[in-house]
């Protein structure tokens, strides 16, 4: 029996997810838990088609638009590879600084929404956060029961953090203002105190309700980890149990230092390295830091929807036929290996690169000095899982935060200085931009020849982690977390799961919420005449953060 | 103070939309509260990024959160435009998801809205929930009683549209015509840009609420937001042109015209509005504008950093492009005369 959710939604794009039911039999009696299970993604554009004989410097305004969620992160991965084949590097600190301002202020954006809207009503309900829950009974229950009040402030903060991008870049999504070898925004003293004031407010809130947020569910997770052991007679710790990943984690790294901008561009050339000068360290871990090599980087299309003349080949030297008919197939993602093993991308990967297993990141508020005590973690599952994933990306959040604030105050003083290290477009020339979306490792490949674009690819974040199965058969990291052998599927419906785990007020509430909404089978997916509640398969391949549109994309000659 | 739908209409006329939402905002909520019906949104994602989404999240009066929570129908308790169906945001997913969407269909008649995000393609490009993208769009639009394209996607084809146009993605309307459906076509309103602007979105989604008809141009765009064109009537930089300073370098003061700013051939009010509560634009962080708000972008606007009267893309053309317009000239003309036949307005 196979139960099929199509499509997933609260992730970006058209995701189908098909996991076969596996009974097993515990102390408990018989239950049903994930088998093997595929991942899909659905839809195809044809990006680096389009991309070819066009004048390079558009590729910016182009690749943006693969992915409206993580736009400013292919800007930024596009502007890298564009700045090294118009030999336009270093780029200037000044140009460096507004790139970083923008991409802090997006990744809070990014990491928020997600947080939030996207995850975060699974991880609110399960773990019976209010704050976290959607505000599903409107003002009343906000204002009674606090249902949705982080979720609601959630909204209002994301959309100043947007603010800052537009005070640099225009507009969000899509911004405008980068250039081969910096960028075409000044950095005034107006931008600069329009992004300080705003960043001062999305500090406060990331150092005080996301973090309690996140500590809420940590300690939540406990409990719900002694209950569906309970429940299913197996041991389950807690939600660092649930989406058991591979424990390979890749990262390309982010933040540059302005001033050592040399060391960034080294693993760009081919060189292995960490960046370490950076603020997050690229790598490739696997129990212990590694050094990173792009030339280890292949990708596998025997289940995916192209020719496989071209499957293991490296991405500067692939090219790409779609077969839509190909016998086998299943998807349009296609499967990228990292020195032929499945590498798990994203906030985790980022964490875990730069920091190891224990973090600790300092909340110091950057006006009145006040110290609200670092935000310590150490990883409860090495080889990845769903509350590591969740609080790793918590954690990148206030990164960010803390960078923001420094970086707008280091541009003070470059604030007549270049902004970009101009260069004509060249004949020919090539660039790889390594850069960290918020869902992880994210490569462009630019060739130049008489002066337009020869050839474009890009490998990114979802292809990675949304993979389907290699050539040599490994299931990608959301299909492997799905059949780590605790994705329970109960034939309870939510409000009587979460009743089980917290008891009868609380589902009751989740009942008298959900039904008027229409919403009282939420997740539960129809089999042969039963029903099959999705909600922990849901929350592990959301996770992962997916976005489909920026996991689809194709490559010709 | 109640505005009543003559005066609301009258004010977004007379002040410019975009002072009116800044400076009205408690009004339209009133205005909204006074609907007395829930209201079933259709959000529906093709071919898309999903950025016209994030956009619309960046609404800010009223926020989205308030739209969706806090208006609510008389005593039902009920938001009054909680969509049916929302891919990017929504709390359901798989089975209930499209079951959703069906009791979408069943909503009261005249109050069905359907909001297409992305292009349409060719058949077999775009799946959702095992059925094609365009079935999904036909069957919504069967039902719907007004049709939103929102993004120049949904409106025009836009970035995924681009030659060779690689999946044959197209707009909305053009993809309506080309199934026949000239009378649905006919109903959709176009908002476009690359995102759509969530002002304008907001606007004419209440401007629907209260029965106010927008007056739609030519590529049926609401007037207000793309009567104006950019360079000649709005632009700051446009002293800048008119001494001959222009910007050819990053850096460089001036007008962007000779750093490929398409303004002069582009209608919309991104000068006036901004966005992200109207913080800033892309001419104003020196970037050119690059035309999202027209049909043919991006082709028309490229390459994007070349002014525009330099090697204009149309002397470009080849024979096949010649063929192309046309066929699409005498089926322009086939349009028009068969809405003429059915009383409608000219396209």
């Amino acid at each position: 029996m196979k139960v099929v959710v199509d499509p997933v939604t609260r992730i970006e794009g058209h995701l189908r997810i098909e996991m076969d039911l596996k009974e097993i039999t515990t102390d408990t009696g018989k239950l049903y838990i994930v088998g093997e299970a595929r991942s899909a993604g659905m839809l195809f554009r044809g990006f680096e088609i389009f991309l070819k004989g066009k004048d390079p410097r558009d590729a910016f305004f182009f690749t943006q638009r693969i992915c409206g969620v993580c736009p400013a992160a292919h800007a930024e991965a596009s502007n890298q590879a564009l700045d090294i084949a118009f030999n336009a590097v270093p780029v200037p600190p000044a140009a460096t600084l507004i790139r970083n301002i923008i991409q802090c202020a997006y990744y809070i954006y990014d990491h928020m929404i997600h947080t939030y809207l996207l995850v975060g009503p699974e991880l609110g309900i399960l773990c019976k956060h209010p704050p976290m829950i959607p505000p599903v009974l409107g003002k009343d229950g906000m204002t009674k029961l606090g249902l949705g009040s982080s979720y609601a402030k959630c909204i209002e903060i994301q959309r100043k953090a947007n603010e800052i991008i537009a005070l640099w870049g225009g507009k969000f999504p899509h911004h405008a203002c980068g250039y081969p070898g910096g960028v075409t925004v000044k950095p005034t003293s107006e931008r600069i105190s329009g992004t300080v004031v705003r960043a001062v407010e999305i500090w406060e809130f990331i150092a005080k309700t996301m973090i309690r947020d996140i500590q809420a569910i940590i300690q939540a997770s406990e409990t719900v980890g002694e209950k569906i052991s309970e429940i299913l007679g197996i041991d389950v710790r807690g939600l660092e149990d649930i989406g058991v990943g591979t424990g390979y984690f890749l990262s390309y790294g982010m933040l540059p230092d302005p001033e050592n901008y040399d060391d960034w561009l080294k693993i760009a050339y081919g060189e292995k390295g960490r960046r370490t000068s950076a603020v997050i360290h690229a790598g490739a871990w696997d129990g212990n830091f590694k050094d990173f090599d792009l030339n280890k980087i292949q990708e596998f299309v025997k289940y995916s929807w192209y020719s496989d003349e071209y499957s293991g080949k490296k991405p500067n030297e692939e090219e790409t036929i779609p077969l839509m008919s190909k016998p086998g197939a299943y998807s349009w993602i296609k499967a990228p290996r990292y020195d032929g093993k499945v590498y798990e991308v994203g906030p985790l990967a980022r964490m875990i690169n730069t920091f190891g297993l224990k973090w600790r990141i300092p909340r110091v508020h950057p006006i009145t000095g006040e110290d609200l005590g670092d935000f310590v973690y150490e990883v409860r599952n090495p080889k990845g899982s769903v509350l590591d994933r969740v609080v790793a990306r918590v954690a990148n959040t206030l990164i960010c935060a803390n960078k923001l604030i420094e970086y707008a105050k280091m541009l003070v003083e470059y604030k007549d200085s270049s902004i970009c290290n101009y260069k004509d477009v060249p004949d020919e020339g090539e660039g790889f931009g390594l850069y960290e979306a918020p869902r992880g490792a994210l490569l462009h490949y630019l060739k130049i020849k008489n002066k337009v674009i020869e050839r474009y690819q890009c490998v990114v974040p979802s292809t990675w982690n949304l993979s389907p199965r290699d050539d040599m058969g490994q299931p990608g990291p959301v299909e492997t977390s799905l059949q780590c052998g605790t994705t329970w599927l109960p034939t309870m419906d939510v409000p009587s799961v979460c009743s089980a785990i917290w008891g009868k007020d609380y589902g009751d509430l989740l009942r008298r919420a959900l039904t008027p909404l229409g919403l009282a089978e939420l997740n539960m997916e129809p089999v042969n005449g039963r029903k099959f509640n999705t909600t922990i398969a849901l929350l592990i391949v959301r996770s992962f953060d997916p976005c489909i549109a920026c996991a689809v994309h194709l490559i010709e000659r | 103070m109640r505005l009543s739908r003559r005066e609301f209409l009258k004010l977004v006329a007379t002040m410019g939309a975009t002072a009116f939402v800044m400076n009205h905002k408690a009004e339209i909520v009133k205005a909204l509260e006074e609907v007395k019906d829930y209201w079933h949104i259709c959000w529906l994602n093709g071919a898309s990024c999903t950025g016209c989404t994030i956009s619309f999240a960046q609404a800010a009066d009223p926020d989205i959160i308030e739209i969706l929570t806090g208006i609510t129908v008389g005593n039902s308790k009920l938001p009054i435009a909680l969509p049916d169906y929302m891919e990017t945001i929504h709390p359901a997913s798989g089975w209930l998801a499209e079951h959703l969407k069906e009791r979408w269909k069943r909503g009261s008649k005249g109050k069905r809205i359907l909001i297409v995000e992305g292009a349409i393609q060719k058949p077999g490009y775009c799946m959702i929930g095992g059925k094609d993208f365009r079935e999904h769009v036909k069957e919504a639009a069967e039902y719907a009683d007004h049709i939103i394209a929102f993004g120049a996607c949904a409106c025009f084809g836009g970035i995924p549209s681009s030659r060779p146009n690689p999946s044959g993605a197209m707009g909305l309307q053009e993809f309506l015509k080309e199934i026949g459906r000239y009378d649905l076509a006919e109903k959709v309103v176009n908002i476009p840009c690359c995102p759509g602007h969530p002002d304008h979105l907001i606007i004419t989604l209440t401007s629907v609420m209260l029965g106010i008809e927008l007056e739609l141009d030519e590529h049926n765009r609401p007037r207000i937001f793309f009567g104006k064109n950019m360079h000649y009537a709005l632009c700051p930089y446009r002293p800048h042109y008119d001494m001959g300073i222009f910007t050819t370098k990053p850096g460089e003061e001036g007008c962007r015209y000779k750093f490929g700013c398409k303004g002069p051939e582009v209608r919309t009010d991104c000068a006036l509005r901004k966005w992200n509560n109207h913080v800033s634009y892309c001419v104003q962080v020196g970037a050119p504008c690059i035309g999202c708000a027209e049909p043919g972008f991006p082709d028309r606007f490229l390459p994007f950093y070349v002014p525009v009267t330099n090697e204009r893309p149309f002397f470009r053309l080849d024979p096949i492009d010649l063929g192309i317009i046309s066929v699409g000239a005498v089926t322009a003309g086939i349009v028009r005369k068969k809405i003429k036949k059915n009383g409608g307005d000219q396209l």
